[in-house]
C-alpha cells in the first residue's frame, strides 16, 4: 500500500489514481447521490434526447438518463464487474499455475484420495448411503491437505492427479458451450442475486488467465531458481505457492485491464438477451447494449465508453507504476 | 536394491508411427477426439433436458388460430399434435441409456432405445443429423455456412497477428513519447468498444450514401450463374468492412500482452549485454527478445480459434453473412439441438486441436518446455 | 513515386463519396424486397414464419388468399366466397366451384379430387403437417359432385363465422404428382382423423408418405407442381430468394382478373437482411426497393433526410397486432376484478404510443379495431390515472399501512407483482418500465423479469407471474376470442386464467353467430364485460410501416400481414405499356 503513494510519480499516475478514486466514491455513496432522476426511471416524453438541460448526459432510447445509469453503473463495476474480474484472475492462477507446474504425473496423491473423489461422487449423484460418503470424502480431504504440505515425502501408493488435463478439460468444456445455450440453462431458474451474477461471471471468465499462467508456468518451471529450491528440499507446495506462482503471474498484470474489458462485454452481451438483470438494474454494459437499438444517439454509447475506456487506462497506469517501484 | 519403475513415456510399439514425438501426437489427437466427443455428449444430454422444446416454435403460430370448433377437442387436439411433433423428430424416446427419476427414486436401464444411443451410432457412420427447423442434413448447412465465414475470420486472424506483432515491436521499442502513448490509447479505447458498436460504427460512417460510401451499389450474384470475376467483385469490397471490424476487435488483446512482455524481456540480464554489445535495439526486439515473449500471444491466439468458427455473430448480423456464426445463434435460440450440437463438437475439436497446436509451438519455440504427458 | 500513390488514393476517395443515383428501371427488372429472415422451409403444409407464407402464396394458390387492396378474403381457385349451409346445430355445409381455367403447370386442371388429397394428406403420420393438422381438422369430409368434377362441398364440425375463411386458407397440392395411382381415394377423410396413433400407417399412407419425403419439398419445392404465378428461381440460404414469373399462367387468361390473381413483377428478389440499420442502408443504396415492417427509429431516421424522402414513399396502415397486458386471475392479490382495474390504470397507452411509435398505431378499448363495424365506441379509453387506481384499490379492499405496502385482509403477502415479457423488445421493455415507475410511485414493487421466448410460453401457461406484456396477433376476421379466454384453453392459449360459464357460453355464441346485428349485440357486450373484469388490457395496435422507391407503382399498404402486395408492384415503365391483354 506504501509503494501506491510514494513520492515523484508522474502527473499521470496521480490522474489515474484519482480517477479510480471518483469511480470508487461514485460506487459507494452512489444511492446517496441527489441525482434528479434515478437509473431506471422511463421519461417517455424525452426519448433519446441529446445532452442538455435536464438531461445533462441525454438519454437513450427508452428515456432512462444516462448521467444516472454513469453512477449506477460506477456501482455496479466496484461490487460486481471489479471483483469479479481480479476473482477471475485468482482462480486462473491458481488452476493454471498447478496445471503448469504439475502436468498429468506429477501430482501423486495416495489412494485414498481416489476413495475420497469417488465418495464425493457417489453423494452428488446420490446414489443410497450418501451420509457416509459424504463423511468419507471430507475425511480423504483433511488427510490429502496434510499430506501434501510435508516436507519429506513417504513412502506408499500413489496415483496421480492429472491436473492438466482436468484444467484444460473444465477450460475447453466452458470455452465451447455456446454461451446462448449455457445463458438459456441459466435463465431457466430464478433471476440471479448479486453474488450469483459474481460466481456466474467468475466461472466464465477463469480459462483465460488460467492459460496464460499455465503457458508463463511452463517457461517459470525450467528456470535455475526453481530447481534450485527443488534442490534445497523445500516441499513442492511451497515452491509452487511461494515461488513458481508468483513469476508466472507477471503476464496477468497486462491482463486484468483487459479482462476487465472482457467482462464488461459479457456483461453487454447479458444485458443484450436479457438473462440475470431486469432493465432496472443498469450498468456500462446494459448502457452500450441500449446503444444499438439507436444508432444516432452516439451519447449512450460515448459516455460509458469513455468512461470505461479512462477507468481501463487508469489500471494500466497503476499496474505499470506498481510493476516499477 | 529396489529397479526404479519406468516413470517416462513408454513409446506404444504396435503404432505405425517410429518417433516418440509422433507417437505422442496420436495419442494427443486421439484424446481430443474422445474430449470433444465427451463435450458433445454433455451438450447433447443437456440440451434435451433444457424446458422447452423446438415444438414450441414451429407449433407456435398454430395453437393461436382454431377452426371454432368446441374448445376442448381444440386443447386435445393441440397435445395431439405436440405429441405426434415429438415423435416424428424422435424426442418422445429416454435421453440417455440410464435415467433418473424422482419418484419412485432411482435408476432405470433402458437398453439401446435412447435418444442418445442413436445419436452415437449415426456420428460412427459420418453423419451429423438433421435440423429441425427445416429437416436438411447438418453437415451440409454447417460446411456453407463456414465457406463464408472461414475465408473472413482466417485472413482476419493474419491481418490481426501481422499488426499485432508490427505495433508491439513499435511500443516496446523506447520507453515514452507522444505517438506510443496515442497507439495505446487508441488500442486502448478499441479494447472498451464492443464488437456491435465497432460494426455499426463502421457500417454507419463507411457505407452511408449520405457520407462517405466505399461499398459500391450492386446486385448479389447469384451462385449458380455468375462467374467468378463477378462474385470477387461482389464480395471484394464488401468483405473489407467485417474484415477492418474484426481485425480493430482482436487487436488490442493481442498486442497490449505482447508490448508489456517484449518491454519485460527488454529488462532481463541477456538483453543488457546484447544492449552493451551495441546492438541496436530493433534487432535485440526482433531476435532476442520475441521469441521469449511470443509465448503469450501464442495462448491468445490459439485461443482465439474456436471463435474463427463460431463466434463472429455480430458481424455475420450486422453485415448479413450467411455465416457459420448466425447458424449456430439461431440455432441455439429455436432449440434446433443437431444443429447445436453439431456445433459444439466442431468448436470442441477446434479448441483442443488448438491447445495441442500450443504446445507444440511452445515446444518449437523454446526446448525445454517439454510437453507433459 | 509518393504523389502517385496520393493521387490514386484521393481518386479512390472521391469516387467513393458520390452517392448513388437510383437506375432508370425496365418494366422486366427485378423488385427486391427485404427480409428479416430466412423462410427456412417452403413445405406448402409446414408454413412456419410469415416469409415462408408469403414465399408459399407466390409458388402454390390456395382456395382465397388475402386481398390486400379491401382487407379480407378473396376467392383465388375457387369462383366465390362458399355458400353457407348450417345442418342442425354441430354442422356446416359449404360450397365450394373451382375456376374452370384453373390448371396446374403440366396442362391438367385443378379439381376436387386434389382439394380432397390436400386434405387427407394432412392427416399423414411422419410429415411436418402437425400446425396444420390442428388448424384444419374441423373439416370432416369433402363430398364430390359426380356430375361436376369443379364442385365440392365441406362438411364441418361445429358452427363458426370463421369457417367460411379458414376453410379454404392452405395451399392446394396436385395429387397427380405424388399419388398417380390414386391410392388414397380408397380411404375417408373421416378415418384418416380418427386413425389411432398408436396403429401402423395404412399401406397406402406409408408409401405416400415415402414419395412426399424424397420429393423434399421443403428445400425443392418445385418437385410439385404449382399453380401459382411464380416458380422459385434460385435460393441462396439466408441470402436471398429469386423468383421467376412463368411465362404462361392460366390466370393471364381470365377476362376480368380479380386483385388475389395479378401478379405483375417479371422477377421478385428477397433479400435476407438481419440488421435493421443494415437494411436501412441498403435501401438508401438501392440495393433493396421495398422495406416493409420499418422501425419506428429507423422510419423517423428515413423520413428526416431529405435525399430519402426524394427517392422514397412512406406509408403507415395501422395493423391488426395489439399490444396487450394481461393479469394472473389465479394469483391471490389478483382475484377481485377492481384490483386488476386499478393496475390497468397505471398503465399509460396514450405516452407508450407516441414513445415507441411514434404516435402512429390506433387505441381501442377492447380486443377489436377501431374500424370495425363490431367496436363499442360507447366505453371509454383505458388512460393513465393514478388517484382513480388508488381509490380502486382501497374499494378493492386493500389498505396502505405505515410501512408504505399495501395489505389485504384476505391476502397473505403485501402487494408485490412479477411482470414477464419477452426480452430483446424495445417496446415491451417501455411499458414494463413505465408501469414500474407508477405503481413504485403508489408503493407497489414491481419486479420486471425479461424471458427468453420459449421460457416465457410455458411460463404464461403455468402460470408463474402476476402481469404479462405480449402481442397478440390478430386477423381480420378475427373475432373468435376463445383461444385466449375460454376456460377450456386455460393451459394452452389462455395464459390469464379467466373464465366463467357465462363468459364462455358468450364466447361461444359470438363465434357461432352469423347474424350481424346479433353479433354486433354480442361483441358490445363483450367488450363490456372485458373493460370490467380486466384480464386483458389492450394498450394499442401497432403499426406497419413501409418505406418504398418511388419508382414502383400500384403500391397497397395493407393492414394484413406482411403489410404489403408484393404481387401488384411494378415499375413506372411498365406503366407506359396502355395496352395490355390481361
Amino acid at each position: 500500500m506504501r509503494a501506491l503513494f510514494k513520492a515523484r510519480r508522474p502527473v499521470a499516475y496521480w490522474l489515474a489514481i484519482s480517477w479510480l478514486a471518483l469511480i470508487a466514491g461514485l460506487g459507494l455513496l452512489g444511492p446517496s447521490l441527489p441525482l434528479p432522476y434515478s437509473s431506471s426511471t422511463a421519461d417517455l416524453l424525452a426519448i433519446a434526447t441529446p445532452p442538455s438541460a435536464p438531461h445533462y448526459l441525454g438519454t437513450d432510447a427508452l428515456g432512462r438518463d444516462v448521467l444516472a445509469g454513469l453512477v449506477a453503473g460506477a456501482r455496479r463495476l466496484v461490487s460486481i464487474s471489479l471483483p469479479a474480474t481480479f476473482l477471475a484472475a485468482a482462480l486462473g492462477a491458481v488452476l493454471g499455475g498447478a496445471a503448469g507446474f504439475w502436468g498429468n504425473t506429477r501430482l501423486r496423491l495416495p489412494v485414498a484420495a481416489a476413495g475420497g473423489l469417488l465418495a464425493a461422487g457417489w453423494w452428488a449423484l446420490a446414489l443410497p448411503g450418501q451420509l457416509l460418503a459424504l463423511l468419507l470424502a471430507l475425511g480423504s480431504s483433511l488427510w490429502l491437505s496434510l499430506l501434501l504440505w510435508q516436507k519429506t515425502p513417504r513412502r506408499q501408493p500413489t496415483i496421480a492427479l492429472p491436473v492438466d488435463s482436468l484444467v484444460l478439460g473444465a477450460g475447453t468444456l466452458l470455452g465451447a458451450v455456446p454461451r446462448l445455450i449455457m445463458l438459456v440453462a441459466l435463465a431457466a431458474g430464478p433471476p440471479f442475486t448479486t453474488y450469483q451474477l459474481l460466481g456466474l461471471l467468475v466461472v466464465v471468465a477463469w480459462p483465460e488467465p488460467a492459460r496464460l499462467v499455465r503457458a508463463e508456468m511452463l517457461r517459470v518451471r525450467v528456470q535455475p531458481f526453481i530447481e534450485a529450491a527443488w534442490a534445497s528440499g523445500l516441499p513442492p507446495g511451497r515452491i509452487w505457492w511461494h515461488h513458481a506462482l508468483p513469476a508466472a503471474s507477471q503476464s496477468l498484470r497486462s491482463l486484468v485491464p483487459l479482462s476487465l474489458a472482457g467482462l464488461i462485454g459479457l456483461e453487454s452481451s447479458l444485458a443484450f438477451l436479457g438473462i440475470g438483470q431486469a432493465p432496472d438494474a443498469v450498468s456500462w454494459g446494459s448502457l452500450l447494449a441500449a446503444a444499438r437499438q439507436e444508432p444516432s444517439a452516439w451519447w449512450v454509447a460515448a459516455v460509458p465508453g469513455l468512461a470505461l475506456l479512462l477507468t481501463l487506462l487508469a489500471l494500466q497506469q497503476v499496474a505499470t507504476a506498481a510493476k516499477n517501484r | 536394491m529396489r529397479l526404479r519403475r519406468f516413470r517416462g513415456k513408454r513409446p506404444i510399439a504396435w503404432l505405425p508411427v517410429r518417433t516418440s514425438r509422433g507417437r505422442w501426437l496420436l495419442v494427443r489427437l486421439a484424446r481430443a477426439a474422445l474430449a470433444a466427443w465427451g463435450i458433445a455428449s454433455l451438450v447433447f444430454v443437456v440440451s434435451r433436458l433444457l424446458p422447452g422444446g423446438p415444438e414450441q416454435f414451429a407449433l407456435d403460430g398454430a395453437g393461436e388460430k382454431w377452426g371454432g370448433a368446441s374448445a376442448g377437442h381444440v386443447a386435445q387436439m393441440q397435445q395431439a399434435a405436440r405429441q405426434s411433433f415429438r415423435h416424428r423428430l424422435g424426442l418422445d424416446e429416454p435421453i440417455f441409456y440410464v435415467t433418473r427419476s424422482p419418484a419412485p427414486a432411482g435408476w432405470h436401464w433402458h437398453g439401446r432405445h435412447n435418444q442418445y444411443h442413436r445419436w452415437v451410432v449415426q456420428l460412427l457412420h459420418g453423419g451429423l443429423g438433421q435440423s429441425y427447423r427445416d429437416g436438411q442434413p447438418v453437415g451440409a448447412a454447417l460446411g456453407r455456412a463456414l465457406a463464408y465465414t472461414l475465408p473472413l475470420t482466417g485472413s482476419a486472424a493474419v491481418l490481426a497477428t501481422g499488426l499485432a506483432l508490427y505495433l508491439a515491436l513499435y511500443l516496446a521499442g523506447a520507453p515514452g513519447g507522444r505517438g506510443r502513448a496515442l497507439v495505446r490509447t487508441l488500442l486502448g479505447g478499441l479494447q472498451t468498444m464492443p464488437l456491435f458498436l465497432l460494426a455499426l460504427l463502421l457500417l454507419l460512417l463507411l457505407a452511408n450514401p449520405d457520407g462517405l460510401n466505399l461499398v459500391p451499389a450492386g446486385q448479389v450474384p447469384n451462385a449458380a450463374t455468375s462467374s467468378l470475376s463477378q462474385v470477387l467483385s461482389y464480395w471484394g469490397p464488401r468483405s473489407l468492412l467485417p474484415l477492418l471490424s474484426l481485425v480493430l476487435a482482436v487487436l488490442p488483446s493481442l498486442a497490449l500482452p505482447l508490448a508489456a512482455a517484449l518491454h519485460h524481456e527488454l529488462g532481463t540480464d541477456y538483453a543488457t549485454t546484447a544492449r552493451a554489445k551495441g546492438l541496436p535495439i530493433s534487432r535485440i526486439l526482433r531476435r532476442h527478445a520475441l521469441p521469449n515473449a511470443l509465448i503469450p500471444l501464442l495462448t491468445t491466439l490459439t485461443e482465439l480459434l474456436p471463435s474463427l468458427v463460431a463466434g463472429t455473430v455480430v458481424v455475420e448480423v450486422v453485415f448479413a453473412l450467411p455465416g457459420s456464426g448466425r447458424l449456430l445463434a439461431q440455432a441455439a435460440a429455436t432449440h434446433d439441438y443437431p444443429v447445436v450440437v453439431a456445433g459444439v463438437l466442431l468448436t470442441a475439436l477446434v479448441r483442443l486441436l488448438g491447445l495441442l497446436l500450443a504446445d507444440v509451438l511452445y515446444f518449437t519455440l523454446d526446448p525445454r518446455l517439454r510437453p507433459l504427458a | 513515386m509518393r504523389y502517385y500513390w496520393l493521387g490514386s488514393l484521393l481518386a479512390f476517395l472521391t469516387s467513393a463519396c458520390s452517392t448513388p443515383s437510383a437506375e432508370q428501371h425496365q418494366a422486366s427488372s427485378p423488385v427486391h424486397i427485404r427480409w428479416a429472415r430466412d423462410p427456412e422451409t417452403l413445405d406448402p403444409q409446414t408454413l412456419s414464419n410469415q416469409n415462408a407464407v408469403d414465399a408459399s402464396n407466390l409458388l402454390q394458390l390456395a382456395l382465397l388468399q388475402n386481398d390486400f387492396a379491401t382487407g379480407g378474403y378473396g376467392p383465388a381457385l375457387v369462383e366465390a366466397l362458399p355458400r353457407v349451409q348450417l345442418l342442425g346445430d354441430s354442422l356446416t355445409l359449404l360450397d365450394y366451384h373451382l375456376r374452370p381455367q384453373a390448371a396446374w403447370d403440366s396442362g391438367q386442371p385443378v379439381l376436387a379430387t386434389d382439394v380432397d388429397f390436400t386434405l387427407k394428406l394432412m392427416q399423414c403420420p411422419n410429415l411436418p403437417n402437425e400446425g396444420a393438422r390442428v388448424q384444419f381438422s374441423f373439416i370432416r369430409q369433402v363430398r364430390l359432385d359426380p356430375t361436376d368434377a369443379r364442385h365440392f362441398t365441406f362438411v364441418c364440425r361445429g358452427q363458426a363465422t370463421e369457417f367460411i375463411v379458414s376453410s379454404g386458407d392452405y395451399p392446394i397440392i396436385s395429387e397427380a404428382a405424388l399419388d398417380p395411382g390414386h391410392t388414397l381415394r380408397k380411404l375417408s377423410l373421416a378415418t384418416l382423423q380418427d386413425w389411432p396413433a398408436t396403429r401402423a400407417p395404412a399401406p397406402a399412407v406409408a408409401a405416400l408418405v415415402r414419395r412426399y419425403q424424397q420429393a423434399d419439398p421443403a428445400r425443392h419445392p418445385e418437385h410439385l407442381p404449382g399453380c401459382g404465378p411464380y416458380r422459385l428461381a434460385a435460393w441462396d440460404t439466408d441470402r436471398q430468394l429469386i423468383f421467376q414469373r412463368k411465362a404462361h399462367w392460366w390466370a393471364d387468361a381470365l377476362p376480368a382478373a380479380p386483385a388475389v390473381l395479378q401478379a405483375r413483377p417479371q422477377q421478385l428478389i428477397f433479400t435476407i437482411l438481419p440488421d435493421d440499420a443494415t437494411a436501412a442502408l441498403a435501401l438508401r443504396r438501392h440495393e433493396v426497393d421495398v422495406y416493409p415492417q420499418v422501425p419506428a427509429r429507423i422510419f423517423r431516421q428515413l423520413q428526416a433526410s431529405p435525399t430519402a424522402r426524394q427517392a422514397f414513399a412512406f406509408y403507415t396502415k395501422s395493423s391488426y397486432d395489439l399490444v396487450t397486458a394481461g393479469f394472473n386471475v389465479r394469483q391471490p392479490a389478483l382475484r377481485h376484478k377492481l384490483t386488476r382495474q386499478a393496475l390497468s390504470r397505471l398503465f399509460d397507452p396514450a405516452q407508450l404510443m407516441v414513445a415507441t411509435q411514434l404516435g402512429q398505431g390506433s387505441r381501442t378499448v377492447g380486443l377489436l379495431p377501431p374500424g370495425s363495424p363490431f367496436y363499442n365506441d360507447s366505453l371509454p379509453l383505458p388512460t393513465y390515472a393514478p388517484t382513480q387506481a388508488a381509490a380502486l384499490l382501497r374499494q378493492a379492499g386493500w389498505r396502505r399501512l405505515a410501512d408504505g405496502a399495501w395489505h389485504h385482509p384476505a391476502v397473505a403477502a403485501p402487494l408485490a407483482l412479477v411482470l414477464r415479457y419477452r426480452t430483446d423488445e424495445l417496446t415491451f421493455t417501455a411499458v414494463a418500465l413505465q408501469f414500474q415507475a407508477a405503481a413504485a410511485q403508489l408503493g407497489i414493487p414491481v419486479q420486471l423479469l425479461p424471458t427468453e421466448g420459449s421460457l416465457l410460453t410455458s411460463c404464461l401457461q403455468s402460470g408463474d407471474f402476476d402481469v404479462y406484456v405480449r402481442l397478440i396477433k390478430g386477423s381480420s376476421s378475427g373475432y373468435n376470442f376463445a383461444p385466449i379466454l375460454h376456460t377450456d384453453a386455460i393451459n394452452h392459449g389462455n395464459f390469464t386464467g379467466f373464465g366463467r360459464p357465462d363468459t364462455d357460453r358468450l364466447l361461444e355464441h359470438i363465434a357461432t353467430e352469423g347474424n350481424p346485428r346479433r353479433k354486433r349485440l354480442l361483441l358490445r357486450r363483450f367488450q363490456g364485460l372485458l373493460q370490467d373484469e380486466m384480464p386483458i388490457l389492450p394498450l394499442f395496435f401497432v403499426p406497419y410501416r413501409l418505406a418504398v422507391s418511388r419508382q414502383l407503382h400500384h403500391v397497397i399498404a395493407s393492414s394484413l400481414k406482411p403489410g404489403y402486395a408484393a404481387t401488384a408492384l411494378s415499375w413506372q415503365a411498365a406503366d407506359s405499356l396502355a395496352t395490355r391483354a390481361h
